[in-house]
């Protein structure tokens, strides 16, 4: 242990990044943790990188050298149905606007789930992590007059989320919050404590992409194409394709490619046919069951992320026949999860344990037993209940394997005597009419039918999960779960800022969701998106933002 | 000794009478018999209907509670291999059947009787009644059929009977048409005259003088309709607007599997194709047989 | 003849009007919430709802089915609901894409398929005949996407003769375009080879077993010149009323096989429309089909009336 090293550290860290190294000192974060702990936090690569080879390990750093310049990568995308970056919801408008936007903290090439460096060269938290303070990059330029990036675009781009009601931001940061301290610096100072802030101004929540502080909200990123990245917009067909070009004023260099360009498609199928027939060299995201056959292709890079996507299968607290709480269990003791990790991901896939605390969250605590399948306990827990056998329907929309995760779990269920009566529809049909219907609008989702699956996008905190899924009256609460002791649990979260007390916290709500399961959560599923090996340098984030930045011909 | 004969009377030149009929069609039938086409198809068809009928008693394997784990190629114990999540192929082929051989000729005769009743109408009145129905028709045969039973089918939800509803429907206007022809070229003849010279009522004329005429090109039709009923009903599913999952419908499995091809994996695609390829050919060899015998 | 046109012009209108009446119907019988199909479920209410507002989705139904009448007589038929684009440019380049597509598809069936269909039916009941008729019936009882599908694996990934994305590059000369093409033509092609050869082949038997070829054999004339002279005529105009019906089944198959390609024309942009509840872009895209199968079916009209005067005096009565 190199002591001298580490202390130098110590001496110039904030209270939360200290918080931070002293939990991987002593053994409580993983390296892995720790570096992504320790990115959040605003701890320099070159502090983090100093610390771990205090204590002994080697930090990996991305190799960048001599690459071939030349030539365009396409790729394959869903075709994005806004581009809108201040409303957009869908990875093809992601990925699309993160050509050219760019974000504060961008992602960590070599730790998918830390931060980097993006637009903000360094951030630090204050000691109960309610004032953060980010120094920005000073030679970047507006694409589209040549005019430098200040702090007044981050201030103007952070207004217009907070007005637009952004899902991450909401709670956190106040109309008002992000004051430009001079032309360089930003000070947020937030609602309350909160230690995992970055992440919200990070590429993972992809709406935060700073746009000129004239931008005006609604306008489209192929009515004005600007931004301060790698790419350039050259021409846009909402029906085909995107195309982009290298932005020779990058303040990260000349991109060994000249351009990129994005292939528009409407389901996964044609998407696999084009790139095994050689007219796309890579793809944005892909299921596994669709794309079975890259994942042998001796040719193609996998890029697999796990993340927390996943599915919920919500069921009625309040009304129905999942009322009570030994049904709820009950169902979910069926649940073959390894199985269905197997079946439908063929192992690309990470158990879950019926809460949303995704394993590789750095607070996730691991000490819940995780349940597995017993039927005999299925049986017992509804005699308890009074309902030796049960017949639901199952709705679901008809997105990726989850029909066929109806189908598997139809026939886990049989044997305890519970009839699952699978109805999938279209996806745009199910949310509106089983998910949350309009009607009756308050509380949110009342409207909802006893049992259904819904899909997760992938979210770097579990913050929008418990707030929006889980808390009594959340906007997305289809099961109506209304638990004090889990909003008091949820409170206590957002409120903690330390590694010991974030952990405690996620216990606490870990404990209580796998007892009381409003929803099923079978598993936490990997992000799958590759490319040929004609190219190398492809990152990707879990949200469809594919980074071509450092990409070149092999 | 004389014998007086009284002549029988002229019998006016009406329809033929039943007896007649029915031996007009035992000899249409013995000519169909003869035909190898007609033989190969009925065989097909009546096959896959069995198999539906009989359904998981039949089947090696439970199509939906099955599963292997890994997926495997055509075997000793899979006929014909196992599918992306381990279940029986052959199993759900032939469970698979029963989906189709359920809605196709469901949609074939909703479609038919509809627009025979249609056609004869539209045919037979000619007039202010043919014109208005005739901009209907013509209005509808302008709507590609799968398009519209896309946009349907999207507005009000996949379930089997709006698939059954839709293409029904839009299988309407393409009988009336034929029929319509049919009845046209009827009407002319003598026997039509005659029974109105006879005072015969229109509806009279209609159901048992013309009918029974376009009765041939109303059969065949009513078998090439339930082809396409297959077939479209197989493209539906395809698109993600027909059966849903996890029915074992066969145009869906394909649109589920075909993506694995390409490393090899052609069995549970090629299968249903298959199936799908010989219900159809059946039907239009029994089609094809009726309108050679018919036509003669 | 002038008469005969106008006459069929003015139907014509009632039949668009008649289309259009359907697909406002059929895309509003169920109440839809656009703004929030648009938007995604997971969008602010606030978002959904200031959305709506400006596409002017709650207006009464019938002030918007007047709305979209009106619009479609003054050839204005809106902006899309998902790219806020003018439709109509959108929908005229997928319809040349399509059109080029259904045209490759056809010029390589029907000279086939006509030439087959007449020499199966001079050849009745004889082995050729049989044959004939038995791949006539096996091609076009399978459907387009198992065809396409095959072709892709088959053709496009493991022999990579031909492109699997079948838009080719912009500016790209005829031979190369074709070359893009050239599968999913094919798997259309296939189906209706079938059907038409049939058709032919059952028009030639009758016309051939007719009084007035028997006459114009007994004239003298060869069978060549019987064939030229009268049979071609006659036999080939349920070929031709077919080929026009056929559109709208060549529409059918295109959206699957355009599916499998990823090729940008009618059919693909239909079902995106479809999905995405984008109202504009349907009415406007079935009007545009119904426009094209209308002016196919009165080309066909007309040349079968020029074939045969008989008709064309009877539809003048």
């Amino acid at each position: 242990m190199d002591y001298s090293q580490l202390d130098k550290v110590r001496r110039s860290a904030v209270p939360l990044q200290l918080d931070a190294v002293e939990a991987f000192v002593a053994g409580r974060l993983s390296r892995r943790e720790f570096i992504q702990r320790a990115s959040i936090v605003g701890l320099s690569m070159a502090s983090i990188g100093a610390v771990i080879a205090a204590c002994g390990g080697t930090s990996t750093s991305p190799g960048a050298s001599g690459a071939k310049t030349g030539g365009t990568i396409r790729c394959a995308v869903q075709r994005p149905v806004s581009v809108d970056p201040v409303a957009m919801e869908d990875l093809g408008g992601y990925g699309i606007t993160a050509q050219s936007f760019e974000f504060l903290c961008a992602q960590n090439t070599s730790e998918p789930s830390g931060l980097s460096p993006g637009l903000a060269l360094e951030w630090t938290p204050n000691a109960d992590g309610t004032v953060w303070t980010f120094k920005l990059r000073q030679n970047a330029k507006w694409m589209h007059d040549g005019s430098a990036f200040t702090s007044a675009d981050v201030v103007a781009t952070m207004e217009r989320l907070v007005k637009a009601g952004n899902s991450g931001l909401k709670g956190v940061l106040p109309a008002g919050g992000a004051v430009a301290t001079d032309a360089n610096t930003v000070t947020f100072t937030l609602s309350g404590g909160n230690g995992n802030f970055p992440y919200l101004v990070s590429v993972y929540n992809a709406q935060t992409l700073i746009t000129p502080k004239d931008y005006v909200a609604g306008t489209k990123f192929n009515d004005r194409p600007t931004g301060t990245g790698a790419w350039k917009l050259k021409s846009y067909n909402q029906a085909s394709n995107a195309v982009f070009e290298r932005n020779p004023d990058w303040w990260g260099g000349k991109t060994p490619l000249d351009g990129t360009e994005w292939i528009f498609f409407d389901a996964t199928g044609p998407m696999i046919t084009a790139y095994q027939g050689g007219q796309v060299d890579a793809i944005v995201q892909f299921d596994v069951l669709t794309g079975s056959s890259l994942l042998t292709d001796p040719n193609f890079t996998l890029i697999a992320q796990p993340a927390a996507l996943h599915r919920q299968i919500w069921m009625r607290c309040d009304t129905g026949q999942f009322a009570k709480k030994e049904v709820r269990q009950a169902l979910a003791y069926t649940f073959d999860r390894p199985a269905l990790v197997q079946q439908l991901f063929k192992g690309r896939a990470q158990v879950g344990n019926d809460h949303v605390i995704w394993q590789n969250y750095p607070y996730y605590d691991s000490s819940v037993p995780q349940r597995t399948q017993d039927i005999a306990k299925a049986k017992s827990l509804l005699a308890a209940a009074g309902v030796p056998n049960l017949t639901a329907t199952l709705y679901a929309g008809q997105l990726q394997e989850i029909p066929d995760l109806c189908a598997l779990l139809k026939s886990q269920a049989a044997p305890a005597g519970i009839t699952l009566n699978v109805s999938t529809e279209s996806l745009s049909t199910f949310y509106g009419a089983q998910w949350c219907p309009k009607a009756p609008a308050d509380p949110p989702c009342s409207g909802a039918k006893e049992l259904g699956i819904v899909d997760y996008g992938h979210r770097a905190t579990p913050d929008v999960y418990l707030n929006a899924a889980l808390k009594s009256k959340g906007i997305w609460n289809s099961s109506q779960y209304n638990s004090p002791a889990f909003d008091a649990a949820f409170t206590a979260f957002q409120a903690s800022v330390g590694v010991d007390a974030q952990k405690a916290a996620c216990k606490n709500i870990e404990t209580i969701l796998n007892e009381d399961v409003p929803v099923g959560l079978p598993y936490f599923y990997n992000y799958l998106a590759g490319n040929s090996n004609k190219f190398t340098g492809v990152f990707s984030s879990a949200l469809g933002q594919m980074s071509f930045a450092t990409t070149s011909k092999v | 000794m004389d014998v007086v004969v009284t002549p029988a009377p002229v019998a006016p030149m009406a329809a033929p009478p039943v007896s007649e009929r029915a031996q007009a069609r035992r000899e249409t039938l013995r000519l169909l018999i003869k035909r190898p086409a007609f033989i190969l198809g009925n065989i097909v068809i009546i096959g896959w209907v069995i198999t539906a009928l009989l359904g998981e008693r039949i089947t090696p394997y439970d199509p939906f509670n099955y599963f292997t784990i890994q997926q495997l190629p055509p075997s000793a114990e899979h006929w014909m291999g196992t599918d992306r999540l381990g279940r029986d192929v052959l199993s759900r082929v032939m469970v698979g059947s029963r989906d189709v051989l359920i809605v196709a000729p469901l949609a074939a005769m909703l479609g038919v009787v509809a627009g025979t009743l249609l056609g004869l109408v539209m045919g037979y009145y000619r007039g202010r009644v043919d014109d208005v129905l005739s901009r209907l028709v013509e209005a509808f045969l302008a709507l590609p059929v799968i398009l519209v039973a896309l946009l349907t089918l999207v507005v009000l939800g996949s379930s089997p009977i709006v698939v059954v509803g839709v293409v029904g429907i839009l299988f309407t206007p393409i009988v009336a048409r034929t029929v319509r022809s049919a009845v046209l070229s009827e009407r002319e003849l003598d026997y039509v005259t005659a029974a109105k010279l006879r005072g015969e009522s229109g509806r009279f004329i209609l159901t048992r003088e013309i009918f029974p005429n376009v009765l041939g090109p109303t059969v065949v039709e009513m078998t090439v309709r339930f082809g396409y009923a297959i077939f479209t009903v197989a493209t539906l599913s395809f698109l993600g607007v027909g059966l849903q999952p996890p029915s074992p419908d066969w145009g869906l499995t394909v649109s589920q599997e075909y993506t694995t091809m390409i490393s090899g994996v052609w069995w549970p695609t090629l299968f249903p194709a298959l199936a799908i390829a010989s219900t159809v050919i059946a039907v239009n060899l029994i089609a094809d047989s009726l309108q050679s015998v018919l036509s003669d | 003849m002038a008469r005969f046109i106008s006459r069929r012009l003015l139907l014509s209108l009632l039949t668009l009007w008649l289309l259009a009446t359907l697909v406002f119907i059929i895309a509003n019988v169920l109440p839809n919430d656009v703004g929030r199909t648009i938007l995604g479920p997971f969008a602010p209410q606030e978002s959904v709802d200031a959305l709506n507002e400006r596409l002017g989705t709650n207006r009464p139904i019938l002030v918007r089915y007047v709305d979209s009448l009106l619009g479609l007589v003054t050839l204005n038929f809106g902006k899309s609901f998902v790219s806020d684009q003018p439709v109509l440019p959108q929908l005229l380049d997928a319809m040349v894409r399509s059109a080029k597509l259904a045209g490759l598809a056809l010029f390589i069936t029907i000279p086939l398929a006509i030439t087959a269909g007449v020499y199966a039916a001079r050849r009745r009941d004889r082995p050729v005949d049989r044959g004939i008729v038995l791949l006539g019936v096996t091609m076009s009882s399978i459907p387009e996407f198992v065809t396409a599908t095959a072709l892709v694996v088959v053709v496009g990934v493991q022999l990579q003769l031909l492109p699997v994305l079948a838009t080719p590059p912009p500016d790209a000369d005829i031979p190369t375009q074709i070359r893009y093409l050239l599968m999913p033509a094919t798997a259309m092609a296939i189906v209706y080879f079938g059907y038409i050869a049939r058709m032919t082949r059952a028009g030639t038997i009758e016309v051939l077993q007719s009084d007035y070829t028997r006459t114009a054999m007994m004239k003298g004339l060869t069978p060549n010149q019987t064939m030229r002279r009268h049979v071609l005529r006659n036999a080939l105009i349920p070929t031709v009323a077919v080929i026009a019906v056929q559109i709208g089944y060549l529409f059918g198959g295109i959206i699957a096989v355009e599916r499998i390609f990823n090729y940008d024309g009618m059919g693909r942009t239909m079902l995106f429309a479809a999905q995405q509840k984008d109202i504009p872009m349907l009415t406007a895209g079935v009007i545009l089909i119904g426009i094209v199968y209308m002016m196919a079916t009165l080309v066909a009209d007309m040349t079968i009336a020029w074939m045969n005067p008989r008709i064309r005096l009877d539809a003048e009565r």
